[in-house]
């Protein structure tokens, strides 16, 4: 694999890695809970998968357990807090075909 | 299965000792021995996690401190945020350990409402924002959107109402209800009734009635 003859011998004794992460929301915080993101909804403790977000088909995020809780309320059909659209949860595959479309050229 | 340097102060050893079949050729190692790693951290993270939960469980158990509800932090919020326009002031009759129930006064500087002072309660619940502000009108007053129980007829305090709207959109709500009271789906159908058919009337009933004085059979306590 190395382009010498020689092999070179590497030990590495040592490794530390370090990561960070942050969800690839338009907003900083919820608009519903008023809470960061990259933090978690008010009954949550800790953020990540335990808090997770969720996208709208109008494309507007909010903790999922904030927006599921504003859904659950509504005895008619549920519209998004931010627009008022129908709120319909956004499937995956949506969301990926939407940030192609939203970020042409962009590879 | 401590990763970094252990604490007998051979570092190779630890890598000895986890020899597994994912080391087979040394390049393989190299990279299998970073993966190990990196999941032994993520395993270590989940342990603190599981052990944080376990303090905090604890914790709750022992000493009942009082935690604030998420009604609360969310109002918290609100207030401090707070933008309030020059015509509106808010109070805590209850001092500031009751953020959940507090008054605010509007007096308008322009329509015909202008040199009167109107207070709102609001009552917020422990389930705001997913329920609206209670909002009650203190001051008696001659308007087609408040009726004299003190009501108050505000889209966004009852069918509008979403959980992005805050109390600083509420009060800029209730400063609208004065600058313009609108005829349509009244709380009080003679005042709406007077203002739809004679505008001069419907001025000099609320002036009448903001002096202190009667509008018809109804007495209005003056509050200019």
């Amino acid at each position: 694999m190395f382009p010498s003859r020689s092999k070179m011998k590497v030990k590495i004794l040592n490794w530390h890695a370090v990561a960070s992460w942050t969800w690839d929301a338009q907003d900083e915080t919820c608009g519903i809970c008023r809470m960061a993101f990259d933090g978690c909804c008010p009954d949550c403790k800790y953020p990540g998968d335990d808090c997770p977000l969720i996208w709208g088909a109008c494309n507007h995020s909010f903790h999922l357990h904030c927006i599921l809780k504003w859904v659950n309320s509504q005895t008619s059909q549920p519209h998004c807090p931010m627009c008022r659209r129908e709120w319909q949860f956004k499937a995956w595959e949506q969301r990926r075909r939407g940030f192609q479309l939203e970020t042409p050229g962009q590879c | 299965m401590e990763p970094g340097p252990n604490k007998n102060g051979s570092r190779s050893s630890s890598y000895k000792k986890n020899k597994s079949p994912l080391y087979s050729s040394s390049l393989d190692g190299l990279i299998s021995h970073g993966l190990l790693n990196s999941w032994r951290a993520m395993i270590r993270l989940f342990k603190i996690k599981d052990q944080r939960k376990e303090e905090a469980a604890n914790a709750n158990g022992r000493a009942p401190a009082k935690k604030q509800s998420a009604g609360e932090l969310r109002l918290h919020k609100d207030i401090s945020e707070l933008n309030l326009p020059k015509t509106t002031t808010i109070a805590f009759p209850n001092g500031k350990d009751d953020l959940m129930n507090f008054e605010i006064s509007i007096r308008p500087d322009e329509g015909y409402y202008l040199g009167g002072t109107f207070t709102f309660t609001f009552q917020i619940s422990a389930s705001y924002p997913h329920e609206p502000p209670k909002v009650k009108c203190k001051t008696k007053v001659y308007h087609p959107n408040i009726d004299l129980e003190g009501n108050v007829c505000l889209n966004i305090l009852r069918e509008d109402w979403k959980p992005v709207l805050n109390i600083n959109t509420v009060i800029y709500g209730l400063n609208l209800l004065f600058t313009q009271p609108n005829d349509e789906d009244p709380l009080n159908h003679e005042a709406a009734a007077v203002l739809h058919d004679n505008p001069r009337l419907f001025e000099t009933n609320v002036r009448r009635a903001m002096a202190g004085g009667y509008v018809g059979n109804t007495y209005f306590t003056r509050c200019i």
